[in-house]
């Protein structure tokens, strides 16, 4: 088959899927939808690494136009699949993470009565990520965004009869149109300067465009720069950047397979992907790359403070993810798309793998999301612990440098030391570019405190689920609003409540715990060079566009303390966490127990929500009221349909007053409008 | 002078059919008693159809020295009229066999209200107008007191003819005043004195007198206060057929006489008619709003409509007319179709009048229901509905002959309006209903489908044909 | 002045004093009573005009029919008229704005029209043909030039007898009423029947 049919199957299989189980889930039964979604997913993801494979080994890129979309003057937009190496690289992430969560999803999900509805959600969300990332102009980019919104917003709040789910999946969906809002704006501005939204006709248009831009208030604003902040706006919803973030950590409220799969390796990343897709405008365009660079690092700084005083766990990992996601910006703010794209690809599989090990730690203990209810899992569940701890290693980039080429270690070694080194080179012309690294670097030992704490805390330790965990942290249920995923279905073979030991995960959930281990481990050993080492030109071949002057990603002499700071932050992070919680384990309970100012700060997520609150929900519920009573009911329904309709009625009963039912009455009316018209007759005629 | 007698009588065959035929049904009736009521009712109706056909195949022609004219106008009006007579016939008979009284009378009062009708349209002189008017209002003045032994019904007769009567007498002094000033009675010569003697003092003060008269017979306001009273008391079937064609015939008489005769002074006479209008729909909306009683609330309808219909006279052009002609046949079909539906609508075998007596009319009566509401909507000007085309062409006539103003006015009225049509059916759908409702009579309920049917979607068809007679019979005035 | 205008001037004035009075007297019989003289005098002029037959036509009919039937059913109808001017004064002030207001666009318009020359100047009234009286011309054109009138008032008249069977006949079940062909056609048989009484025994039925 031809690789055209062979992506457009890829695309459409998922949808089929959602369909199949969607529509006739009830008819033909869980097992049958659960079936065909998830194998029509291997199928995708089958097709995904064959074509990636392809493109590795220099096939051509090419576009298959499927049919028009909206075509109205310059306004072309057509359903098309793009392929070419940034795609086929988000190809691979989708379908690999996507396909092992549907298959992890059938022992996670396996007390749930709705399965098919679960499944098709899954699979629908998979198409519609597949359509943004094989899109060819602005308006299937916006289908497969809004499309991916949608089933983030179904996801979360699956289970529908829990009011912090629904409340969450609100959440997501309102903070995203603040994104999306900008993103239209975005797209709209890129129409109207280019008279386009085809990227292919696009982006070579962009030169003749530099110096295009407006005078205001004594300055001269880029449009190109204009257009680039606009879009990373949206950019900033998806991806949970900072401002933007609070619907990220309440997201978790959906089951856990759908954070792994939507809120950590996939959908959350199309912020990225997009940033680095449109490299073209943002090499033109140095202010919007110094807003991306400036929220990438407040958030990952952010999201990494935060995370340290999380009890939650699978709220540390969402936190973590943010965290991550200001690291990439921070990649493609500099200017190294291409390591951000890697450290996109890496952290897909590690933060699947810690989300899914997670959700396996959760499963384990009957659905107790509290990390002080857990403690000493590891002889418990022992596979559980060893993939977590992969993860972790990933995540924190412990590696030695300067070995072997590239030095050795696990993923999220190379993506990330890939990017601290980025941010030096352009940090040598760009302060921001400098801030950046330094965040960069201190989150670094932030993510290996946190990372390790979440360790120490589910895994070592003494165990604190024997008795009823719940009595030690009665007054913190505020914090976590919602800590237990509903366990309505029926817990047949272990029942309810908090005594029963934990018990290891069905292989089905383990399977692709050690798949996405193996990526974890070796994906950025195997895949470095070629993302970000010496054969990235060969590799990307032009799917990102890199200016003249940018040479973050060339071969330089780096000084040491910028190849080892890293490691010795990561591993300073591990030594503190060891410190904390498995030297002096009383201590960090007694430090919540003070409620410090900084630890208060950080507990409560920087008062965000509760600013927020203010602002703009007790705000616009504010200017609501002021415009629902006084302006709506007094103003506009007072004089207008009210008044009106009471003006009416007196008038009715007037005219009805007339009407008294003598003869006499009603032939004096008669003569008076004879008069009248006469009157008025005459009047007229001189 | 005259055409040879047999193509006169080829002219006039539509009235001579309706004389004829009443004459026969009364021998027919003085003979057979009440028996004979059905072949009475039959006949009657056949009468009617034959004359619209003679009315829309038959020649045209003017007769009686410029006394009677036979153009597309009056066959266009005479056939609409016919046909609304045919209706009310039938409503009657059904009606007559429920409450047991069976009167041949009912279709020969008919058949002859509906001869002055078509005289009216055909007036081409001022002495035929007042005959016709006369002819047309004593029948209908008998049937609205036709259930003697109603006292509501007879309060209603001696309103209408008491307040008749003054109308009469008001129009007569307008004509009298008129045949002064111009001294002649034919429409021709009274446009040839005005053409030569101009828009005089004189003759505003008897046209107006004459509008005053004619607007009566309309029920334009304020000339309309007989109208709620009437339709209140009158028998259903009668108030169906009064609301229905006499109004047609009034605003062509108007149309006639005021674009033959007196197009002269037309800067005058649409300022009176424009002034007769707002009131008219001034009052037919604001008034309609504190009714209770089904057929009240229509008499107030009738009076807005009759407004309306008003603007395109006004509007002195043949376009306006066209427009007055298509809304006042859509309005003739919206109307007959309500009061089929309130004849149909009984409870314990009385007849529904309140409209709190139509709640949960849904449950019972889910056809009628539908049937009400499709018309209502039409009334109140709904589009697709037919009354939102009427409106349209109205409207746009008045638009284009400046009258803006007026028009917007008009349409505030119906927004007004549109508040009992609504509240209607609201308390059909909405509201719990009481008690069970009584089985309704088939002919009735086949009469109110059709029309409901007609206002949508038969009417996008329909329309298309309409509008060209139309367009056809205003051309015979020759206005432009 | 000539016998001719003082005539007419003293029936106008006859005219319009008697249809005043018609309106002001307190007695309904009076008023009847003036408007029998207000027709009168209508006749009267119409005599002046020429038009004899229409002046005898006004005191046959309208006199020796109408009127009479007006008196018979103010005699003899119990109107309270008392009640009837109940009011009066409340609705005078008014009314005699609106009468005062008529009156003065009448005038008005009269007299605009009295100096400029009405369209009827123009139009000028046909000789009376003084060879054929006034009885024969109106026979001679009521039944052709304005046959359609005619037959349209015949209709009108029609119209108004059925009205009034219409509305007042009734046919009472309890009336008895003679029925003359029954009472011709009775035989003996039906009437009469002999039978035999035995000794001791009554008819019983």
């Amino acid at each position: 088959m031809s690789p055209q049919t062979l992506v457009t199957i890829l695309v459409f299989a998922p949808l089929l899927g959602a369909i199949v189980a969607g529509l006739f889930g009830r008819r033909i039964g869980h097992v049958p939808s659960m079936a065909v979604t998830t194998g029509l997913l291997f199928l995708s993801c089958l097709i995904a690494w064959i074509n990636f494979v392809a493109n590795f080994n220099g096939a051509p890129k090419f576009l298959v136009e499927l049919l028009p979309f909206i075509q109205i003057g310059d306004f072309q937009s057509t359903w098309s699949i793009r392929v070419d190496t940034l795609s086929s690289v988000m190809l691979v992430v989708v379908t690999s993470v996507s396909a092992l969560v549907h298959l992890y999803s059938w022992g996670y999900m396996a007390e749930d009565d709705s399965k098919p509805r679960f499944f098709a959600y899954l699979s629908l969300f998979t198409f519609a990520m597949l359509a943004l990332v094989t899109a060819n102009d602005f308006m299937q980019l916006f289908f497969g965004w809004e499309g991916v919104g949608l089933a983030s917003y179904l996801l979360i709040g699956f289970w529908f009869k829990k009011p912090t789910a629904n409340a969450a999946a609100i959440k997501a969906f309102v903070v995203n149109r603040v994104g999306d809002f900008g993103f239209a704006l975005g797209i709209m501005t890129v129409f109207w300067m280019f008279h386009t939204i085809r990227f292919d006709q696009l982006f070579p248009l962009i030169p003749s465009m530099l110096n295009k831009g407006w005078d205001f208030a004594g300055q001269h604003w880029s449009a190109l720069d204009l257009a680039g902040a606009l879009l990373f706006v949206g950019a900033m919803g998806k991806s949970a950047q900072f401002f933007l973030h609070t619907w990220l950590p309440d997201a978790m409220e959906g089951p856990t397979p759908v954070s792994a799969l939507i809120h950590a390796a996939t959908m959350v990343t199309a912020g990225v992907y997009m940033v680095c897709l449109l490299s073209p405008i943002y090499e033109h365009a140095p202010v919007a790359r110094d807003i991306v660079i400036m929220i990438g690092a407040i958030t990952s700084l952010f999201a990494a403070t935060v995370g340290l005083a999380q009890n939650d766990i699978k709220r540390v990992i969402a936190y973590s993810t943010c965290s991550q996601l200001g690291y990439m910006f921070i990649a493609a703010g500099v200017g190294a798309y291409q390591a951000g794209m890697f450290h996109l690809f890496t952290h897909a599989f590690f933060k699947a793998l810690l989300f899914l090990g997670a959700g396996s730690v959760i499963h384990a203990m009957h659905h107790e999301q509290d990390m002080r209810a857990m403690g000493a899992l590891r002889k418990k569940i022992p596979v559980t612990w060893a993939v977590m701890m992969i993860g972790t290693i990933a995540i924190t980039g412990l590696g030695i440098p300067e070995i072997m080429g590239h030095g050795l270690g696990f993923a999220g070694f190379y993506s990330k030391d890939g990017i601290l080194e980025a941010a030096y080179k352009a940090g040598l012309s760009n302060p921001t570019a400098n801030f950046g690294f330094l965040v960069g670097l201190a989150v670094a030992g932030l993510t290996a405190f946190y990372s390790w704490r979440l360790i120490f805390m589910t895994f070592e330790g003494k165990p604190k689920w024997g008795a009823h965990p719940h009595d030690d942290h009665a007054g913190h249920h505020a914090q976590i609003e919602s800590h237990s995923e509903p366990d309505t279905h029926g817990h047949d073979d272990h029942g309810h409540g908090h005594g029963h030991t934990p018990h290891e995960s069905p292989w089905v959930m383990l399977v692709p715990l050690l798949v996405l281990s193996v990526g974890a481990i070796a994906a950025g050993f195997v895949f470095a060079p070629y993302f970000i080492g010496e054969d990235h030109d060969a590799f990307w071949r032009g799917a990102i566009f890199v200016s003249a002057n940018n040479h973050v990603l060339n071969e330089m002499e780096l000084p040491a303390w910028v190849t080892w700071s890293p490691l010795a932050v990561s591993v300073l992070g591990l030594l503190v966490a060891c410190y904390f919680y498995l030297l002096k384990p009383e201590l960090p309970p007694r430090i919540a127990a003070q409620k410090g100012p900084i630890w208060t700060f950080l507990y409560n997520k920087w008062f965000f929500d509760e600013i927020y609150d203010f602002i703009f929900v007790k705000g616009a519920k504010l200017l609501g009221d002021l415009f629902w009573k006084v302006g709506d009911q007094k103003l506009i329904d007072g004089l207008g349909p009210n008044g009106f309709a009471r003006a009416s009625l007196e008038g009715g009963k007037r005219v009805a007053k007339v009407q008294t039912g003598y003869v006499y009455h009603y032939a004096f009316v008669m003569l008076l409008g004879v008069l009248g018209l006469l009157s008025y007759g005459i009047w007229l005629a001189s | 002078m005259m055409t040879d007698l047999s193509s006169a009588l080829m002219i006039c065959l539509p009235e001579l059919i309706l004389a004829v035929g009443a004459m026969l049904v009364l021998m027919l009736g003085a003979f057979g008693g009440e028996r004979s009521t059905g072949a009475a009712t039959m006949f009657s109706g056949a009468a009617l159809i034959a004359g619209a056909f003679a009315a829309a195949l038959g020649p045209h022609g003017t007769l009686f020295a410029g006394a009677f004219h036979m153009d597309q106008l009056a066959a266009y009006s005479k056939v609409a009229i016919y046909v609304a007579s045919a209706f009310a016939v039938v409503m009657g008979y059904g009606w007559m066999n429920r409450s047991n009284e069976r009167k041949f009378e009912y279709p020969v009062l008919i058949l002859l209200a509906t001869l002055g009708m078509s005289m009216m349209v055909s007036a081409g002189d001022l002495i035929s107008l007042y005959i016709s008017i006369e002819l047309q209002s004593l029948a209908l003045y008998i049937l609205a007191a036709f259930q003697r032994d109603d006292a509501r019904a007879s309060e209603a007769g001696l309103k209408y003819f008491v307040l008749g009567a003054l109308s009469s007498g008001i129009l007569l002094y307008g004509i009298s005043l008129v045949y002064g000033f111009a001294g002649s009675m034919g429409f021709t010569q009274i446009a040839h004195a005005i053409a030569a003697g101009g828009a005089n003092h004189g003759v505003v003060f008897g046209l107006v007198f004459l509008i005053c008269g004619v607007a009566f017979k309309a029920s334009a306001a304020p000339f309309h206060m007989w109208t709620p009273d009437v339709y209140e008391g009158a028998p259903t079937p009668v108030v169906a057929f009064v609301a229905a064609a006499p109004k047609l015939a009034a605003m062509v008489l108007f149309v006639r006489t005021l674009s033959m005769g007196f197009f002269g002074a037309h800067e005058q006479w649409a300022q009176v008619l424009l002034v007769i209008a707002v009131i008219s729909f001034v009052v037919g909306a604001f008034g309609g709003l504190m009714q209770r009683d089904v057929k009240r609330l229509l008499a107030y309808s009738s009076i807005a409509n009759i407004g309306y219909a008003l603007l395109g006279i006004a509007a002195g052009t043949q376009l306006g007319v066209q427009a007055m002609l298509v809304f006042m046949v859509l309005y003739m079909i919206d109307v007959t179709g309500f009061f089929a539906c309130l004849l149909a609508l009984a409870r314990n075998g009385r007849p529904i009048t309140q409209i709190s007596d139509l709640s949960g009319l849904k449950g019972s009566k889910p056809g009628i229901a539908l049937a009400i509401t499709a018309l209502s909507l039409s009334v109140l000007g709904m589009p697709p509905f037919s009354g939102f085309w009427a409106k349209f062409y109205v409207f746009k006539s008045a638009f284009d002959a400046g009258l803006w103003q007026i028009a917007i006015a008009g349409l505030v009225a119906s927004v007004v309006a549109a508040f009992y049509y609504l509240r209607m059916i609201k308390i059909m759908w909405f509201d719990a209903s009481p008690a069970p409702v009584d089985g309704s009579p088939s002919e009735a309920r086949w009469i109110a489908f059709a029309c409901a049917l007609f206002s949508f979607p038969v009417v996008l068809i329909a329309l298309h044909f309409l509008d060209q007679s139309a367009g056809l019979a205003a051309a015979s005035l020759g206005l432009h | 002045m000539p016998l001719t205008a003082i005539a007419f001037y003293l029936l106008a004035i006859v005219t319009v004093v008697s249809g005043f009075m018609v309106i002001t007297a307190r007695n309904p019989v009076h008023s009847v009573l003036y408007l029998i003289l207000c027709f009168f005098s209508g006749a009267g002029l119409f005599v002046l005009l020429g038009a004899e037959f229409l002046a005898m036509l006004l005191v046959v009919v309208y006199v020796g029919a109408v009127a009479v039937l007006f008196l018979f059913v103010v005699m003899m109808l119990d109107v309270d008229f008392a009640r009837l001017r109940e009011g009066y004064a409340q609705y005078l002030p008014l009314g005699l704005v609106v009468a005062a207001v008529l009156l003065g666009e009448m005038v008005t318009v009269s007299s605009a029209v009295a100096n400029r020359g009405a369209a009827a100047a123009n139009a000028t009234p046909q000789a009376a043909d003084l060879h054929v009286s006034n009885t024969q011309s109106i026979g001679q054109v009521l039944y052709t030039d304005y046959i359609y009138f005619f037959q349209a008032a015949g209709i009108v008249l029609l119209i108004a007898m059925i009205g009034a069977i219409v509305l007042t006949l009734r046919h009472k079940p309890s009336v008895r009423r003679q029925k003359i062909h029954e009472q011709v056609g009775r035989r003996r048989r039906d009437a009469v029947e002999v039978t035999k009484v035995g000794v001791g025994e009554g008819i019983s039925e």
